[in-house]
C-alpha cells in the first residue's frame, strides 16, 4: 500500500491519489481476522455455519449465539466486529418490518440485500463515520403464498457496500480453505443442487468449518449451525436441532480427522437447554 | 351498558345526562374554525364483530366468537375469524371494529417476530410469550390510544395458560383502556346474555377450579346459542378455542350452533287472548 | 395556521359522489370487474358515462365507490407506489400488495376519506383471479367475488344464490350483467351503462353494455 501513512488513510471521505479509500480497506482487515463463517445453498434452502473461537474459558458453552435472525425467513451470520454485525442485523429487521407493513408480504431477499448494501455503502462516504468492520452472509428462502416455485437465495455483503449472490460463500480467517472447499463440493461431477438436501448441506457446512479450523488448531472452538429450509423448517430460520447437529459434528470430525477434540464433546452436552 | 358497538365509549344518559352531540360535532382542526383546536378522530366503528365469550376451567380456558363481520345491520362478511393465536399458549378474541382488529393483528405479528429474534426454541435464555405479557402490551396500547383521543374501537379478551406455571389466564380490555379479570368474561351482548349463564357454572375462581373442560365447553356452546337467538348481529357459525395446560391449544373455526329449540313456535297464537 | 379557511364539512356535503353499483368476480381464467356509470351530486347526475374501473397496474384494477375525489386521489397514490415498486424490484407487484397499499391508505386516513373500494387482479404466479374488498373503515377482505356501493344492497340475495366457482367467461359476464342490471333498476344513485374489464393471462379486455342491452334480460 503505497499511500499508507501519508495521511490518506485517516478519513473516510478522502480518496488517496490512486483512488482508494483506505478506511474501507482497513475494515476489510477486520473481516479477514474475524471468525470463519460459511453460508451454503441447497435444494430448498440455505445453511449457516460459524466457527466460534473460545476467547475466554469463562464463557458459557452453547450460549452467546452468533448467528441471528433478520426476519422469520432470513438468517444472518458475519465475521469481523460482532457489534457492527448486530447493528446491521437490527437495520435489516427494521427494513424487513417496514417492507411487510407497506407491501403486505415478506421481504424478498434481493430487496433486503439492496437496502442493506445501500445502508453499508453510506458508511463509506462521510468522515464522521467509520465503515462496517464485517462481511455479512445472509439468506433464506421465501415460502410462496400462491404456489410459485421459490428458490433459496444467499448473499454476502462487504464493508464497501457491495453485495453479491452466491451458491456458497465463506468469510473470516479460514475463508480461503473454506471457499476452495465449497468450490470443490459444488463443481464435483456428481453434484446436483436439486438432490443436495438440507441434511447433506448441514453436514458439509460443519465439515468445512472443521477443515478451515485446521490452520488455527491451537484455539478451541464451538460450532454453530442454523438453516432455512422449505422441507425442514417450513421456510423459517432456525438453529439446527440437537440430533442433526450432533450427526453433522460427528461427520465433520470423521472426515477431517479432528475428532479427538475434548472440548467440543463437552459443549454438545449443553446445547439443548 | 349498551351492548351495541356504536355506543361504546360514550357516557351513559343515566349517568351524565344526554350526550352532547355538539362535542362530537365540534369543528376539528382540519376545518374552518381553527380557533377551537379540537382534534377529532374515529367516532364510530364501520365493519364490526359482535361478542366474544370465555370461561376458565380446572385446566385452562375456553373461548368463542362467531365468524361474522357486520356492516351496520348488513351481515356483510361471513367467515371472518376473530380468535387469534399469539405465541404458543395464548388466544386473543377481538370484538368491535374489524379494521382495527386487523391493525392489532399486524402489531401482534410484529410483536411475536421481535420476541423470537434472539429467542427461538434452541436459543439463549428461552422465554416464550406468555398470556400476561400479551395482555399487558395490549392494555397499554388500548389506553394509550384512548388517551390520544383516537381509540381502537375494540373490546379484547386475552386467554391462555402460562407455559411456566400452568396457571390459566383470562382478562379483558376495551377501547377505554378499562381492564379486568374474572373466571368468566364476555364482550358486547355477551356481557348481558352469556355472563349469567357462565356464572351459573362458576361464580368464583374456586368454582372454576372444579369445572371440567367438557362442562366449560358446554357452557360456552350454550352461551353461543343464546347469543344467536337474541343478537341481531350474530351468526350461527362460530370459532371455538380451548387452551389447555396439558394439550395446548385446540382451535376449531367451523362450529355451528346446535340444539336449538324452535318447535314451540307452533303453539303460539296472536299476542294475548287470541286462540286461533 | 393563517390562510384561507374553508368549511370542509360544507364542501363535503356538496361533493360529487359515486352512488354506485360495483362488483368484481373471479372465474376460471381470471377476474372480471364491473360497474355502472352514474356520478351524482345530490339528486343531479353530474356525469352519466363515468368510468369507475381504474387501472392500478396492468394486471390489477379497482372499482371505486364513495367520494369521487377521495377515490381518485387514493387510486393515484397507489398507482405511484406500484410504479415505484416496479422500478425498484424490476417486477410487477402482487394483487395482494396493491390491495394492501390501498388498505393502508384508507385505514390511516379513515376520518378524512369516504372510499369503498374493490381491488381485483390476475395473479401471475398462481394464474388465478383475486378479489379484495376494502370497505369504509379500511379493513381488507379477500373474497371469491365482491359487491359494493349503494346499489349492491339490492343484489346481495341474487348474487349469493347465483354465483358459482370457476364459471366460464360468458357465464360470469352474464351473471354480472344480471346483477348490475337489478342494482341499477332499484338504486336511484346507479345508472347509465355497464362497464366491465376482463383480466386474464391474455391481458385485458374492456366491455360495455348499454341500457337496451341489460334492461330487459
Amino acid at each position: 500500500m503505497t499511500s499508507v501513512g501519508t495521511g490518506y488513510d485517516l478519513s473516510n471521505s478522502v480518496f488517496s491519489p490512486d483512488g482508494r479509500n483506505f478506511q474501507v480497506e482497513y475494515a476489510g482487515k477486520a473481516v479477514e481476522n474475524g471468525s470463519t463463517t460459511v453460508g451454503l445453498k441447497f435444494k430448498d434452502g440455505v445453511v449457516f455455519a460459524v466457527e466460534k473461537t473460545i476467547t475466554n474459558k469463562l464463557l458459557v458453552p452453547g450460549r452467546n449465539r452468533k448467528i441471528q435472525t433478520i426476519d422469520r425467513h432470513v438468517g444472518c451470520c458475519y465475521s469481523g466486529l460482532i457489534p457492527d454485525g448486530k447493528h446491521l442485523v437490527n437495520r435489516g429487521r427494521e427494513e424487513a418490518s417496514s417492507f411487510k407493513k407497506t407491501y403486505g408480504k415478506n421481504i424478498p431477499l434481493y430487496a433486503l440485500s439492496e437496502r442493506l448494501s445501500q445502508y453499508v455503502q453510506a458508511y463509506t462516504l462521510y468522515n464522521s463515520v467509520r465503515p462496517f468492520g464485517i462481511a455479512a452472509i445472509f439468506g433464506g428462502v421465501l415460502k410462496s403464498e400462491n404456489g410459485g416455485d421459490n428458490k433459496p437465495q444467499l448473499y454476502m455483503l462487504e464493508p464497501n457496500g457491495s453485495c453479491f449472490g452466491y451458491k456458497g460463500i465463506a468469510s473470516g480467517k479460514g475463508r480461503q480453505t473454506a471457499r476452495s472447499e465449497i468450490e470443490k463440493l459444488i463443481s464435483a461431477d456428481d453434484f446436483d443442487i436439486e438432490t443436495f438436501s438440507a441434511k447433506d448441506a448441514v453436514k458439509e457446512a460443519a465439515r468445512i468449518i472443521y477443515l478451515a479450523h485446521e490452520d488455527n488448531k491451537d484455539k478451541d472452538f464451538e460450532l454453530e449451525l442454523s438453516w432455512c429450509s422449505l422441507s425442514e423448517t417450513d421456510g423459517l430460520h432456525k438453529f439446527v436441532p440437537k440430533e442433526i447437529y450432533d450427526e453433522a459434528v460427528q461427520y465433520a470430525k470423521e472426515e477431517t480427522g479432528l475428532g479427538e477434540d475434548e472440548d467440543s464433546e463437552d459443549n454438545d452436552e449443553d446445547m439443548d437447554e | 351498558m349498551n351492548h351495541d358497538p356504536y355506543s361504546w365509549g360514550r357516557p351513559t344518559d343515566s349517568m351524565y345526562g344526554q350526550y352532547n352531540s355538539q362535542i362530537a360535532n365540534a369543528p376539528t382542526s382540519l376545518e374552518g374554525n381553527m380557533a377551537s383546536g379540537a382534534n377529532q378522530h374515529t367516532t364510530s366503528p364501520i365493519v364490526t364483530g359482535t361478542s366474544v365469550v370465555a370461561i376458565k376451567y380446572n385446566n385452562g380456558v375456553v373461548m368463542a366468537a362467531d365468524n361474522l363481520a357486520s356492516y351496520g345491520s348488513l351481515l356483510r362478511f361471513q367467515g371472518i375469524e376473530r380468535l387469534h393465536k399469539v405465541g404458543k399458549t395464548t388466544m386473543v378474541g377481538i370484538s368491535g371494529d374489524v379494521s382495527d382488529m386487523q391493525y392489532l393483528l399486524e402489531i401482534l405479528d410484529e410483536l411475536t417476530i421481535e420476541h423470537n429474534y434472539d429467542n427461538d426454541e434452541y436459543s439463549d435464555n428461552v422465554d416464550e410469550l406468555q398470556p400476561d405479557y400479551i395482555f399487558t402490551y395490549l392494555a397499554n396500547l388500548m389506553y394509550h390510544r384512548r388517551t390520544k383521543m383516537n381509540p381502537l374501537w375494540n373490546a379484547l379478551i386475552v386467554s391462555g395458560v402460562n407455559s411456566k406455571t400452568g396457571e390459566p389466564f383470562l382478562q379483558y380490555v376495551n377501547l377505554l383502556g378499562v381492564k379486568y379479570s374474572s373466571p368468566s368474561i364476555a364482550t358486547g351482548f355477551g356481557a348481558h346474555l352469556a355472563i349469567p349463564l357462565l356464572r351459573k357454572l362458576a361464580d368464583s375462581e374456586e368454582e372454576a377450579q372444579k369445572l371440567t373442560k367438557e362442562q366449560a365447553i358446554q357452557g360456552i356452546k350454550d352461551s353461543m346459542r343464546v347469543l344467536f337467538y337474541r343478537d341481531t348481529r350474530s351468526s350461527k357459525n362460530y370459532s371455538l378455542a380451548v387452551i389447555d395446560k396439558d394439550s395446548g391449544i385446540t382451535y376449531d373455526n367451523d362450529v355451528n350452533v346446535e340444539d336449538m329449540s324452535w318447535k314451540f313456535a307452533k303453539d303460539i297464537r296472536g299476542y294475548g287472548t287470541q286462540k286461533v | 395556521m393563517n390562510g384561507i379557511s374553508t368549511d370542509i364539512q360544507h364542501l363535503k356535503k356538496g361533493e360529487v359522489n359515486l352512488g354506485t353499483s360495483i362488483m368484481a368476480v373471479t372465474f376460471k381464467d381470471g377476474v372480471i370487474l364491473g360497474a355502472d356509470s352514474r356520478t351524482s351530486t345530490g339528486a343531479y347526475i353530474a356525469n352519466r358515462v363515468t368510468d369507475k374501473l381504474t387501472r392500478l397496474q396492468d394486471n390489477v384494477w379497482c372499482c371505486r365507490s364513495g367520494s369521487a375525489a377521495d377515490t381518485q386521489a387514493v387510486a393515484d397514490i397507489v398507482q405511484y407506489h406500484l410504479n415505484l415498486y416496479k422500478m425498484q424490484f424490476e417486477e410487477d407487484a402482487n394483487v395482494k400488495t396493491a390491495a394492501n397499499l390501498l388498505k393502508t391508505l384508507t385505514y390511516n386516513n379513515k376520518d378524512q376519506l369516504s372510499a369503498g373500494l374493490i381491488v381485483a387482479g390476475f395473479d401471475k404466479q398462481s394464474k388465478k383471479g383475486e378479489v379484495y374488498s376494502i370497505p369504509l373503515g379500511g379493513s381488507i377482505h379477500q373474497q371469491p367475488y365482491a359487491i359494493a356501493g349503494s346499489g349492491s344492497t339490492f343484489i346481495y340475495g341474487y348474487c349469493n344464490k347465483n354465483y358459482k366457482e370457476d364459471m366460464t367467461k360468458e357465464e360470469t359476464i352474464d351473471f354480472m350483467k344480471h346483477s348490475l342490471s337489478q342494482a341499477i333498476k332499484w338504486d336511484g344513485s346507479s345508472g347509465g351503462v355497464i362497464r366491465m374489464v376482463v383480466l386474464t393471462d391474455n391481458g385485458l379486455e374492456r366491455l360495455i353494455f348499454y341500457p337496451e342491452d341489460y334492461e330487459n334480460l
